[in-house]
């Protein structure tokens, strides 16, 4: 633990993560809103929302296709420009602490992820319907791409244009440089090589790099296959990725995986989930068991922060972000506190699901619970999943308390460590 | 304290308002997929007509895996007069769509027979459901088989629990025997047309008719075959009259007659047909319903 802290000390000191923390800070507000929106959307609106199904919410409120579109339209904004957001902030923060034209560089470096997310196979043809842009990439999912660019280009820009300040210093006959003058020259040559790098990667995959190390992922998370330990370890590594930023698409597998619907044909001829051909899957394990709030049990580390933490500001985040943990959308979780780049909480988030999963897969394969086989809305509160999903099971609800109580108990310490760090960061 | 005493019986009351309607909605879920759920095994049953056997359509199955890339399997059951099951051939698996031919060791004609049969078959049905699980199935009957079919679902389709029939296919059934009046009805046909009502609604029923004249296949009149309009228009979802003329159209050759496979490959065994097959058959029906409807003047689409 004491370790744990040092090594957190020692990260925090370093620029790059200081500025990484400070640009999720203020992009916290812009998420929680999108989020926000998000959990009516999906939840109460879309017709595979949970609330939309428990409360029969199509058959008594009116306008509803207004409603969605509402919901549709904030979040197309908002949620799909995320990432852009995040390049600009974290070049933007990065040049701040070197003293450089931190508005400057934050344009420099939008633009410049934006360069790398262009469709190039949409480009040249007149009329294919295709956006120009890679759109998914510039909602969360582009966040970990974002803050990459946001690094390198907040750090490129900077110097360049502290050097070229200083070269226009040496040679005073070309007079003081204009705002344009200073910012003309980084833009140019950061873009020329963004242009470049962009081109050379859409020559080796078509959907940008983003989208390459998101097939990769995914099919090594679609099919992990029947042993609890491959399960346990695809579940982790998805999990770690969610740390670095790679938020969204690499989420767990759903109710329409063929195991499961060989489950679910099961359960319908026999009467329950007792017996089904499946079962021990991803599915069964930790979408049923590890999987409250989102990855890596968010909804436990939320009331872990109200148990434990005195941070003024977890606290806030925590309050704020317990709704949409609740339906399982915990991104503003994830940036708000932020639990991304954070090494303490990097261990609960790993550690949590595993054990779950681990509780789980005893409690299948020694017949204390059914596997779930019917299929429930992805908005559906945690806790409830398992017990929907067995068809009311009550060992299954069981079974989610004490995964519950086990991932609060896990993050507690984790999170009563944090309550040591204090100042400015924080006070916020 | 009193303050928190407040929290604890709001936040009991959130939960069990998310709780108490999750438990209904679940138990609504689970009964909508118990009724809409459909087994991936979707046998088709064939009947065949009187003095046939189990191994009737031979030719048929024959031509119908020659132009398929699913090879159907086919299992025989032949029923003997005390309701003995002798089973021949198997169903392959992972064949989801087999072919099961029903016969009767009594393959005799008349309407006394008819109904014995059909009693065989409810026997049989049984079993193959009980053996093989499956909820839904479609069926195909030459001539007398159609009315043994008929009358299955008429009078014991209902014991079959859960189980649905989708499409019922009969190829030259005579409806009334073998009468050609259009005016006097058969005792058959009274039996089938005074428990229509229990015929599913939900079921497609196609007839198709061979005829080598105006008015026959050599056999059954064409007169007969068409009665199936009192039996099946205005109970089942749609009721289909096919006549289909030309080469092999006697009675006996129409399982295995050109246009009557492709009939079955598209409206049975719902196959997307290649487009010069599409062409083929819809060319023929139209020339066919304007002969049978005398109807010239009709826009053709």
């Amino acid at each position: 633990m004491r370790k744990l802290w040092g090594l957190n000390q020692r990260l925090s000191q370093w620029r790059a993560i200081r500025a990484i923390k400070e640009a999720l800070r203020v992009v916290y507000p812009f998420i929680l809103l999108m989020t926000v929106v998000d959990v009516l959307g999906q939840s109460i609106l879309a017709n595979d929302g949970f609330f939309f199904q428990i409360y029969h919410i199509g058959s008594w409120l009116p306008a509803i296709a207004v409603w969605r579109m509402a919901a549709r339209v904030i979040s197309i904004v908002i949620n799909g420009l995320v990432a852009v957001t995040v390049a600009f902030m974290t070049a933007n923060q990065l040049a701040r602490s070197y003293r450089s034209d931190a508005l400057a560089v934050g344009i420099i470096s939008a633009l410049s992820f934006l360069t790398l997310n262009v469709n190039y196979q949409a480009l040249g043809r007149k009329t294919t319907g295709m956006s120009q842009f890679m759109e998914e990439n510039l909602g969360p999912q582009g966040i970990f791409l974002a803050i990459v660019v946001g690094l390198g280009v907040g750090w490129g820009a900077s110097h360049l244009m502290t050097r070229f300040s200083r070269w226009r210093l040496h040679h005073p006959r070309f007079g003081q440089p204009s705002w344009t003058g200073r910012v003309i020259w980084p833009l140019t040559v950061i873009l020329l090589m963004m242009v470049a790098i962009g081109y050379g990667l859409s020559l080796l995959t078509p959907y940008g790099i983003n989208g390459l190390v998101y097939q990769g992922l995914s099919s090594l998370v679609a099919n992990p296959g029947h042993q609890g330990v491959v399960i346990v370890a695809v579940t982790t590594i998805s999990n770690f990725l969610w740390w670095i930023g790679f938020v969204g698409p690499v989420s767990l597998a759903g109710n329409s995986s063929v195991t499961s619907l060989q489950n679910l044909s099961y359960a319908i001829q026999h009467g329950s989930g007792w017996g089904a051909p499946n079962l021990v899957t991803l599915h069964t394990l930790g979408d049923a068991y590890a999987n409250f709030g989102g990855a890596g049990m968010t909804l436990s580390l939320v009331i872990a922060i109200w148990i434990g933490s005195r941070q003024a500001s977890y606290r806030r985040v925590a309050n704020q972000t317990f709704l949409p943990n609740l339906v399982n959308l915990n991104q503003p979780t994830l940036l708000g506190l932020p639990l991304l780049f954070n090494p303490i909480l990097l261990v609960p988030f790993l550690v949590a699901p595993a054990v779950n999963i681990t509780l789980a897969w005893f409690a299948l394969t020694w017949k204390l619970v059914p596997p779930i086989v019917y299929p429930v809305p992805r908005t559906t509160p945690g806790p409830l999943i398992a017990y929907l999903g067995t068809g009311g099971d009550w060992r299954a609800l069981a079974l989610s308390l004490v995964c519950l109580t086990v991932s609060v108990l896990i993050y507690l310490p984790f999170v009563r460590l944090l309550n040591q760090e204090g100042g400015g960061n924080h006070a916020a | 304290m009193r303050h928190s005493w407040w929290r604890w019986l709001v936040g009991i009351l959130l939960v069990l308002a998310v709780f108490l309607p999750s438990m209904t909605w679940m138990r609504h879920q689970i009964t909508q997929y118990k009724t809409n759920y459909k087994t991936p095994l979707d046998p088709t049953i064939m009947v065949p007509g009187s003095s046939a056997s189990q191994n009737r359509f031979d030719a048929l199955i024959k031509e119908l895996r020659k132009e398929t890339k699913t090879g159907h399997s086919v299992l025989k059951v032949k029923v003997a007069e005390n309701g003995q099951l002798s089973y021949t051939g198997s169903i392959r698996r992972g064949d989801n769509q087999p072919f099961i031919v029903v016969a009767f060791e009594n393959n005799r004609d008349g309407y006394a027979n008819i109904v014995k049969q059909a009693q065989w078959l409810n026997i049989a049905m049984k079993d193959l459901v009980k053996t093989y699980h499956f909820n839904h199935f479609s069926t195909l009957g030459h001539s007398n088989g159609g009315l043994i079919l008929s009358l299955f679902l008429e009078r014991y389709l209902s014991q079959l629990k859960d189980v649905k029939v989708e499409r019922l296919m009969t190829i030259a059934t005579p409806y009334n025997m073998e009468s050609d009046s259009t005016t006097t009805q058969t005792a058959i046909l009274k039996e089938l047309i005074k428990y229509r009502k229990q015929l599913p609604k939900s079921l497609t029923v196609y007839s198709v008719a061979g005829t080598e004249n105006y008015s026959s296949d050599g056999t059954v009149p064409a007169n007969s075959v068409n009665q199936g309009k009192y039996v099946f228009q205005n109970q089942v979802a749609h009721y289909t009259q096919i006549t289909v003329t030309g080469d092999e159209t006697t009675h006996s050759a129409l399982p295995q007659n050109k246009q009557i496979v492709l009939l079955i490959r598209q409206y049975l065994l719902q196959e997307t047909l290649p487009a010069k097959d599409r062409y083929q058959n819809q060319a023929q029906n139209q020339v066919d319903s304007r002969n049978a409807t005398d109807d010239p003047g009709l826009p053709q689409k």
